[in-house]
């Protein structure tokens, strides 16, 4: 009987070696006593006010929110901003004065004056002064943090001639004129001159003081290796009453598990789940604008065959995006714009060519040659089932792939460093400045791929300070992209976020922005 | 063959079921592809398709279908778990063999190595492997056998020790027999049964650790295993609400659950048939 009991025992350690490996692989922390409130308790509370209001959403570790430690991805750089203010902030419709109560450009548009506000007052209860943001604005251009700092015209072209300051105005100078410079002002994080001045190397400063900031919240708790943070209001705040008191980022495995149960607030649906959430008054829908999204890179430099403007093409006819929009992303994503601009952007152009899935008229272009190339994803659930649809409709045409799934922190810095041929990149900010075409297909944005015409139009597209003038150059520029394909779009995503609106309904967003969490102004008073 | 009836009749139910399944999963690896009408890469229909006639198990989030993805892992994982228990179980006994009839320095150092491979947990170790080797199947065989040759080597090598001192083998060196003659001769047909269990574990032990490394990305991402089928339908953001699990996730569980349950009952019954203590 006893031997009979330990074989039986063989079998159940088979099973839980299976339970155990599928515990491994969902990353549950101790989420468990957090916030679980029912959703009438939780309306009590808003209802009350007594206990202070908690948001919980899906965390991950994102860096510490310094301006020079946190990620380079939205995640990381939004919860950084929620700790440092800057001059402007983005609104729903667009820019805000925030740090700077007023501001100011001469006519010749060369001098941007910003009127201080006064009686902000740092985390460790230091006064701000003009001195700190001369000071961020000077430190942060001898040491650009994470998102670099854009003060140049071109690539490296610094068009900045001066910076003072004058009484409670900060005044800067340029030599040239530029679209975009008010908003790349007004982003700079302001960070305090007391504790930064006498820093040599700020990349390696850790010290705790490198999150005092004079933003809405304070850094209270972070825990890199669970992914948690926690974000207190910050009680001295010049602005905007905080309406939420404490945000913090528990790590979830499956979001709307985690939402269902009431661990987080907040989470990202996909249409598959539309119905569940749709009929209910508990619970509201928003959707995401189309400003995040995929592409694949070329590097015309690993990859020379791809210097052949009939390859980059024969690749866009190749691939069915629509295809991939209603598999991998569940329908819940839009066409890009094929000049980079997405549909849903106020510079996108409605004329600019388009690539129809024609694997015909790909294998036309290729002309009987084969390729092969090697696609480098990460190894994300989305990009290996991209990868697969893409492996299909390429060799359809005649183009070998060979998927190599690397870790998305791999990933980003084989992007930066240009290590690959092909690449599958997913990104938000797409709706942002037409700048950012620039930074995209200028000057050897794309490594091996160079275009008088495309610089030559950024470069005009940012001199021009007339928004008519402006918009028809960025249009113009959008249809040079579209013909060129130097890189290639496959799709915006415009996903829903369910909440509980009994908990809190302040939820908005950004006007260039597709995220609701990661808005200041979603956790502020007044919008 | 007429040993393997032997066994066969004096298998339990459970044992005879087993083996029945086992056949079964064999079959299908092997014919696998035949035997479905659809590709196991190439989408055939719409996604989500919920298993009917045309597709016996339904169709996946690409709209390619299950049951010749099922059989594509069954490939996959038979290959594994054979292979690496083939790797493991030869060198461990020769390793084994060696150690148990020479002794010495190098039976002391080997004998640690194996303890420090024993206590060490490996599926993280092979998870850090995994990655350093790269994806692809050769790979993974090889990072299991590097932790598994330790099981048959012990056994081995503890059978040598008792052997050595019989007096047939006694009288076989005295007459100048080396350690060739004798492995051969002497150590094998008396190690065989007890290491044959083992192996029989050890391809247990593959293809639970193939799935858990692809169920963790670590293989290749456009293969298809059984690991990987899981890992796609757990990351389906919200599968528990819809239909989608009931036969997304469940074919590939049921998969593999039935096979290393399988493997596990035959490995119960061949200790009782060859009689021997593990």
């Amino acid at each position: 009987m006893r031997n009979l009991g330990k074989k039986i025992l063989l079998p159940i350690l088979a099973l839980s070696m299976l339970l155990s490996l599928s515990a491994c692989g969902s990353k549950t922390g101790d989420t468990g006593d957090q916030e679980s409130k029912s959703p009438v308790e939780s309306s009590q509370a808003n209802n009350d006010r007594e206990e202070p209001l908690v948001i919980t959403l899906s965390g991950g570790d994102c860096g510490y929110p310094s301006p020079y430690l946190h990620y380079s991805r939205g995640p990381g750089s939004f919860k950084m901003r929620l700790v440092f203010d800057s001059l402007l902030e983005h609104g729903e419709e667009g820019l805000i004065p925030w740090l700077a109560e007023d501001y100011n450009i001469s006519e010749d548009g060369l001098t941007y004056t910003f009127k201080i506000r006064e009686g902000v007052k740092w985390h460790d209860g230091e006064e701000m002064s003009p001195e700190d943001v001369l000071f961020s604005f000077e430190y942060q251009t001898a040491n650009p943090p994470v998102g670099g700092i854009s003060t140049a015209l071109g690539k490296e072209n610094n068009i900045i001639t001066d910076m003072t300051i004058d009484g409670n105005n900060f005044i800067v100078t340029l030599s040239q004129k530029s679209a975009a410079m008010l908003n790349n002002l007004g982003s700079v994080r302001i960070i305090p001159k007391h504790i930064w001045e006498n820093v040599e190397n700020p990349k390696e400063f850790t010290d705790e003081v490198c999150g005092i900031g004079c933003g809405p919240y304070m850094i209270t708790e972070y825990n890199k290796e669970q992914g948690t943070y926690k974000f207190e209001a910050f009680k001295d705040y010049w602005g905007q009453n905080q309406e939420v008191d404490v945000i913090q980022f528990v790590p979830v495995s499956d979001g709307i598990l985690a939402f269902d149960s009431g661990e987080i607030d907040l989470t990202g649906i996909t249409p598959d789940v539309y119905e569940k959430y749709a009929h209910s008054d508990e619970y509201k829908i928003i959707n995401n604008p189309g400003f995040w999204g995929y592409k694949m890179g070329f590097n015309l430099e690993k990859a020379p065959a791809l210097q052949d403007i009939n390859v980059r093409k024969a690749i866009a006819y190749a691939i069915n995006r629509t295809d991939l929009i209603d598999k991998v992303a569940r329908g819940a994503a839009i066409l890009p714009g094929e000049g980079y601009i997405p549909q849903q952007s106020v510079w996108y152009n409605k004329n600019v060519k388009a690539y129809e899935f024609d694997p015909e008229k790909a294998k036309d272009l290729l002309d009987g040659k084969t390729y092969d190339f090697k696609l480098t994803i990460s190894s994300s659930n989305d990009e290996v089932r991209m990868a697969e649809l893409i492996k299909l409709n390429l060799a359809d045409v005649g183009i070998n792939i060979t998927v190599e799934s690397v870790d998305s922190k791999t990933r980003d810095s084989m992007y930066k460093n240009g290590e690959y041929q092909l690449i599958l990149n997913g990104y938000g900010g797409w709706g942002g400045d037409p700048e950012l075409l620039l930074s995209q297909y200028a000057y050897g944005a794309i490594p091996g791929y160079s275009n008088e015409q495309i610089n030559k139009l950024c470069d005009e597209q940012l001199l021009e300070t007339d928004q008519a003038k402006r918009m028809k150059i960025v249009y113009e520029l959008q249809n040079v992209i579209a013909d060129e394909v130097p890189q290639l779009p496959l799709y915006n995503t415009t996903g829903m976020s369910v909440y509980r609106p009994a908990k809190y309904d302040g939820w908005t967003y950004m006007f260039d922005h597709h995220e609701t969490t990661h808005p200041k102004i979603s956790y502020l008073a007044e919008k | 063959m007429k040993n393997f009836l032997l066994f066969y009749k004096s298998s339990s139910i459970s044992g005879k079921i087993s083996m029945l399944m086992i056949a079964l999963v064999f079959f299908v690896a092997v014919f696998g592809t035949a035997f479905s009408r659809h590709s196991a890469f190439v989408p055939s229909d719409s996604a989500f398709v919920p298993p009917n006639t045309e597709h016996l198990l339904g169709t996946d989030d690409l709209g390619i279908d299950l049951w010749a993805q099922i059989c594509e892992g069954a490939k996959l994982s038979l290959t594994i778990g054979i292979f690496s228990a083939l790797l493991s179980g030869i060198a461990g006994s020769f390793i084994g063999i060696i150690c148990g009839y020479y002794g010495g320095f190098f039976d002391k150092f080997v004998m640690r190595v194996s303890d420090i491979l024993i206590a060490i947990p490996s599926l993280p170790l092979m998870i850090v492997m995994g990655v350093f080797f790269g994806a692809g199947i050769q790979n993974i065989i090889f990072v299991l056998a590097v932790f598994s040759w330790t099981g048959p080597a012990r056994i081995a090598r503890s059978k040598v020790i008792s052997l050595k001192t019989e007096k047939h083998v006694l009288v076989a060196e005295s007459y100048g027999a080396g350690i060739f003659y004798l492995t051969f001769r002497h150590f094998l047909p008396e190690i065989f049964p007890v290491v044959m269990v083992s192996f029989i574990r050890l391809v247990n032990r593959g293809i639970v650790s193939e799935a858990s490394l692809s169920f963790l990305g670590l293989g290749d991402p456009t293969a298809k295993s059984w690991g990987l089928i899981l890992n796609h339908a757990i990351s389906f953001k919200g599968i528990y609400f819809t239909d989608f699990w009931k036969w997304w996730l469940v074919s590939p569980f049921a998969a593999i659950t039935l096979t290393v349950l399988a493997i596990s009952f035959i490995a119960r019954d061949a200790e009782k048939f060859l009689d021997v203590k593990l």
